[in-house]
């Protein structure tokens, strides 16, 4: 599907969540486009797990509705189609306990590609991951930073249109780092839309194209830093409780 | 009476020489007590998926249930089965009391409830992040679900072991349903109770050597499997 890069391709509106008696998120509006680097900061709490977890259709939310090729459809209408799109990466990414290969084939197989197929893009994740030495592996062997790229890797090989990092640096270290923002930054040229978290606003030598704060629940318009020098798009701001 | 040494060797030579009484019991054993856990097991794990990671109504009461289940006595699920199956009993009509069916029925509920508590233990201590990655990478939740089971399968393979060495060497239930009937429902523990009764140790001590070799056969595959489980460093 062709579609001009500045024309959001998905657009959520009056998103609410609530834990119980308390408000997580209230009446947020988001959108998306091809290629995006977003970056989403916010203290613990603030809502940023929630929210890529309904964006992964992995949740359901007390309220949304989404905006698909211009329809508006409610959750249980668009979570599988979330599913197929958005891709969702856990802090902790979680790897199947098998070789580096399977992994990054698992989500090909649901694809019902050929064995040669499977085999071709699995190769091309792991060169872009630089682990093909890893191939057979088993992933419970391997490093922290190693997971991190080789769930990226996996991530990728399925082609999604928007990929959800939950703090994918958190727990690196500088090498690493420097290596997956490198790999981010290889995905945005692919125009692999990405959400980014993380509690700070620093993030190395990320492309940002747009920040969002998550503030105990409240949405505000964050201007990039000097050392992100991309526009500022204004947040559509929702009234969010506490 | 006989002397403990020579009823052992005794049983040893109707083992070795392949006894057709002998071989014919603990073939009945065997079919008997794998077909009970091949229909219990898909709906247990099944069920103790569901308690694991679905909330539902009444869900805190299904699995106290099932634990307290753990605990009913074998002669207990075979009466209970007996006055339903029994002719005057409502499911009389499917005459299938004193037959291998009957023993199947009874295994089954004696097996089902261990397979739900235990797959539920090892089920509910997953990684809840292992579903959520497979769904995040176009798994249906069917497959999804058997993504789970690959990676608990340590867990569910204890499970399904220790469920067929409760039912393989359960007397109560068997004796109630099956009726003891030779070359039909006899199987290896109402066998060692008809032999000891009679006072005939060397077939009652070759078949208690069977299941004896079959658990320890069990624990060094459980063994085997588990220990290409252990924690990674």
């Amino acid at each position: 599907m062709s579609m001009d890069s500045n024309t959001p391709w998905l657009k959520l509106h009056d998103l609410t969540f609530n834990r119980g008696e308390r408000t997580i998120l209230n009446n947020l509006s988001l959108e998306f486009r091809a290629g995006e680097l977003i970056l989403m900061t916010g203290q613990n709490g603030s809502g940023k797990t929630t929210l890529l977890r309904i964006l992964a259709g992995l949740m359901k939310p007390r309220r949304v509705e989404f905006e698909i090729a211009g329809k508006r459809l409610n959750w249980r209408q668009s979570y599988r189609f979330l599913r197929e799109q958005v891709c969702y990466l856990h802090q902790h990414p979680y790897l199947f306990d098998c070789s580096v290969y399977d992994n990054i084939a698992y989500g090909l197989k649901r694809k019902k590609l050929s064995r040669q197929a499977i085999g071709a893009r699995v190769a091309e994740a792991l060169e872009l991951i630089s682990l093909e030495h890893l191939a057979k592996r088993n992933c419970q062997e391997l490093s922290g930073g190693e997971k991190q790229r080789v769930a990226i890797a996996r991530a990728w090989a399925i082609a999604p249109r928007l990929m959800l990092l939950d703090e994918p640096v958190s727990n690196l270290d500088k090498r690493s780092r420097a290596i997956c923002y490198d790999l981010i930054n290889q995905l945005q040229q692919q125009q692999i839309g990405v959400v980014y978290t993380s509690h700070e606003p620093q993030t190395g030598k990320l492309n940002l194209n747009r920040h969002i704060h998550l503030y105990e629940g409240e949405l505000s318009t964050k201007s990039l830093e000097t050392e992100c020098p991309l526009t500022v798009i204004e947040l559509k701001k929702g009234n969010v409780g506490k | 009476m006989e002397s403990l040494s020579a009823a052992s060797y005794q049983a040893l030579y109707l083992l070795f020489t392949g006894d057709s009484a002998l071989w014919t019991i603990i073939g009945i054993s065997f079919s008997v007590s794998v077909r009970a856990l091949i229909y219990a097991a898909p709906f247990a794990i099944l069920t103790a998926f569901m308690l694991a990671y679905f909330t539902f109504p009444g869900r805190r009461l299904l699995v106290s249930i099932f634990n307290t289940a753990l605990s009913i006595p074998a002669v207990v699920v075979g009466l209970t089965l007996y006055i339903l199956l029994s002719k005057a009993g409502p499911l009389g009509s499917w005459r299938l009391l004193f037959s291998q069916d009957a023993m199947i029925l009874g295994q089954i509920g004696l097996c089902f409830p261990l397979l739900v508590a235990m797959a539920h233990s090892a089920l509910q201590a997953s990684d809840r992040r292992a579903w959520e990655t497979a769904l995040t990478l176009g798994a249906s939740p069917l497959r999804a679900l058997m993504t789970i089971l690959h990676e608990t399968r340590f867990g569910l393979i204890g499970a399904l072991v220790a469920s067929f060495g409760r039912i393989i060497a359960e007397v109560g239930s068997s004796m109630m349903l099956g009726g003891n009937i030779l070359n039909y429902t006899r199987n290896i523990p109402t066998a060692i109770a008809l032999e000891t009764s009679k006072g005939s140790f060397a077939e009652g001590i070759a078949l208690g050597m069977v299941l004896l070799f079959m658990a320890l056969f069990l624990n060094i595959l459980l063994g085997q499997l588990q220990g290409k489980g252990e924690v990674t460093q």
